[in-house]
């Protein structure tokens, strides 16, 4: 295959960026997009005469037979969208948090890997340049064995009281900030540290929303018996963006990451990365790589691009697949099965 | 095209936004949010030969703009560079509401021409949503409101809109936006990008020119894509009279020493420099390291 031809379903927020960003890329031909929303198939349409516009996803895959889909829709039909395409054979690149159950989630990632199918979910942390050399450093023990950790996530998503019937009064629409927020954290966990194996102590606080949650707390098990803790509020007003923060504490070390910036606190001193005892700063200037086309974030071109040249075999090693998005679905059901006990 | 001011006084330090750390970021909001403050670095940098501001439209810029309004006599040499829309103000509300209800309320919220109730009666967003470019219309009108009643030379687009954009490859858009903040208010268009080869050549593809282009530029190549040579490429073979080039993050968020960052920049082919600082040192010594070819 040298042409990837590429459908996207559902075109929020995050199918119009991802639709800007992988239009850059030269082996893709976005053939056609599907929504439930006349207004924006009538847009594309008058812009971008070409371009085939579904109301129904199964519709665009069956008319246009597309190599691989994003689906962006709500996480609740990911499942049905996802076995669809599974069906047909097509690759497929959906958004976090994958689906609205874990059993769904295995099954999916099962199905993928049993038909040899590229399947990567949007936790698109693991493109940022910090948390990939976060990753390197904790893989090569620069500080040690882990000790503890602290997983956090700030945001003014949500800075009103609920009016109405807005997506935000059901979990399974993407509700919540423990789907929509915690599983960046809860992900950022399971890759620089261990897969979370067991939850407690869960806490849930509601500040502005009706149903869902606004604050999630939490204890994660690591698979490899680390513990750590987790913290999320998506209504924290002094945050102007979306903000994930990490203290890893080891034996030799410890480490605070952001999507800007490195510090290490060393033990002792590091010959290979030139650390020295005490504080250390690494900025991003300092680790970025480049991207061939800049829209929202390094991160955000990178994940896409990279599910792409996995399809077309440019890539060998999946970098977030459905079995990650499985992975943290498991960890945020536990949480809340946990919240109702505490 | 008329040319624009070599230095320009941008924003960021004002509004808590440092790319590099949260904690600079933070005490410069602590700083700043006593509005005054604001003003007096203006003053400094003013009193030391800037002539030119760049201002995005966020929240405290209504207030700014009033400010400098309200005291014309003392400022009317003063060149404004606006940039529109204010982004997390959209992100926020698009969060909360979807997109188009989020459009709807800036629209409609902050517009009470006759165009608008016009629309409204003619069924509101279903209608818009038909004519992307009056919404698009209404949308500058609705941001630029603000800056109405300063001397303002160029009206920008935040690159978050101009790359989302130009990945689309639609001309219509970019043609239109340029054309309606000509005619409609007499400013000559200008555009932020993270792309500038790509957004050179596409606007070249198109035959739209006389457009300032805005855009990071520096020499460790960070937020330049696809990477630095592409940028001096295109930059050396530019001609100053269809795209006039403004850089930013030319320190690259303090990756780089001011020293070094403009011999950098000094070399190549470049119009004009929109810079940020809330020290007196730091805006002097800029201004001393600048000297563009021109």
């Amino acid at each position: 295959m040298d042409k990837v031809k590429l459908g996207i379903i559902g075109m929020g927020r995050m199918g119009i960026t991802h639709y800007s960003i992988i239009n850059s890329y030269k082996s893709v031909d976005i053939v056609a997009v599907a929504d439930a929303s006349n207004l924006i198939l009538d847009v594309l349409k008058k812009y971008i005469p070409q371009l085939g516009v579904y109301k129904d996803y199964k519709e665009l895959i069956d008319v246009e037979k597309p190599d691989a889909i994003i689906v962006c829709t709500p996480p609740v039909s990911h499942f049905e969208i996802c076995e669809y395409a599974c069906e047909k054979g097509i690759h497929v690149f959906c958004e976090k948090p994958f689906t609205v159950s874990p059993v769904d989630a295995q099954k999916l990632s099962e199905a993928f890997e049993a038909k040899g199918l590229i399947n990567q979910v949007g936790y698109v942390n693991r493109f940022n340049d910090a948390f990939t050399f976060t990753r390197k450093l904790v893989k090569e023990n620069v500080i040690g064995d882990i000790i503890r950790f602290r997983s956090e996530m700030f945001s003014c998503t949500i800075s009103k009281k609920e009016e109405g019937e807005g997506w935000r009064n059901k979990r399974e629409n993407g509700g919540g900030v423990t789907y929509e927020m915690a599983s960046h954290a809860i992900d950022l966990v399971n890759y620089l540290i261990g897969t979370v194996g067991s939850v407690q102590g869960t806490v849930m606080t509601q500040v502005y929303s009706k149903v869902v949650e606004d604050i999630v707390s939490s204890t994660l098990r690591c698979s490899n018996d680390v513990y750590g803790t987790l913290y999320v509020n998506w209504c924290d007003k002094s945050y102007r963006k979306p903000s994930n923060k990490l203290e890893i504490f080891g034996h030799k070390g410890k480490i605070l990451v952001d999507q800007h910036g490195i510090k290490i606190f060393m033990n002792e001193g590091n010959d290979q990365y030139g650390y020295h005892i005490g504080w250390n700063t690494i900025y991003i200037t300092d680790i970025f790589t480049p991207v061939p086309f800049y829209v929202r974030g390094y991160e955000f071109t990178r994940q896409l691009y990279y599910f792409v040249d996995l399809i077309l075999g440019l890539r060998e090693e999946p970098i977030c697949t459905f079995k990650d998005g499985a992975n943290v679905l498991q960890s945020i059901h536990g949480m809340f099965k946990d919240n109702l006990k505490n | 095209m008329e040319a624009i001011d070599k230095i320009v006084f941008g924003d960021n330090q004002f509004f808590g936004i440092n790319h590099m750390s949260q904690e600079k970021a933070q005490a410069l909001s602590e700083r700043f949010y006593d509005i005054s403050n604001i003003y007096k670095v203006y003053d400094i940098a003013f009193k030391n030969g800037i002539n030119a501001v760049m201002l995005n439209s966020n929240e405290r810029a209504k207030e700014i703009c009033g400010y400098f309004k309200a005291n014309h006599s003392r400022y009317s040499h003063i060149n404004w560079y606006p940039s529109i829309p204010y982004p997390h103000k959209y992100a926020h509300l698009v969060a909360e509401k979807g997109i188009f209800p989020a459009i709807n309320e800036v629209i409609f919220n902050n517009n009470s021409v006759f165009g608008v109730l016009e629309t409204i009666a003619k069924g509101g967003m279903a209608v818009l949503g038909k004519n992307p470019i009056k919404m698009m219309q209404l949308l500058i009108d609705a941001e630029y409101r603000i800056f109405k009643g300063l001397n303002v030379k160029v009206l920008f687009l935040q690159n978050i809109i101009v790359d989302l954009l130009l990945g689309y490859g639609i001309k219509e858009v970019f043609y239109e936006y340029c054309e309606f903040v000509r005619k409609k208010y007499n400013v000559t268009p200008g555009l932020i990008t993270q792309n500038l080869p790509f957004l050179k050549s596409k606007l070249e593809e198109w035959g739209i020119k006389e457009v300032v282009i805005c855009s990071s530029i520096n020499k460790i190549g960070y937020l330049m894509s696809p990477n630095v040579d592409e940028y001096v490429l295109t930059i050396e073979n530019n001609n100053p009279k269809d795209y006039q080039i403004m850089a930013m993050s030319t320190l690259a968020s303090g990756a780089i020493n001011a020293q070094k960052a403009y011999e950098f920049i000094n070399r190549l082919n470049i119009q004009s420099v929109v810079f940020g600082a809330s020290q007196e040192k730091n805006i002097c010594e800029t201004i001393n390291l600048v000297n563009l070819q021109i």
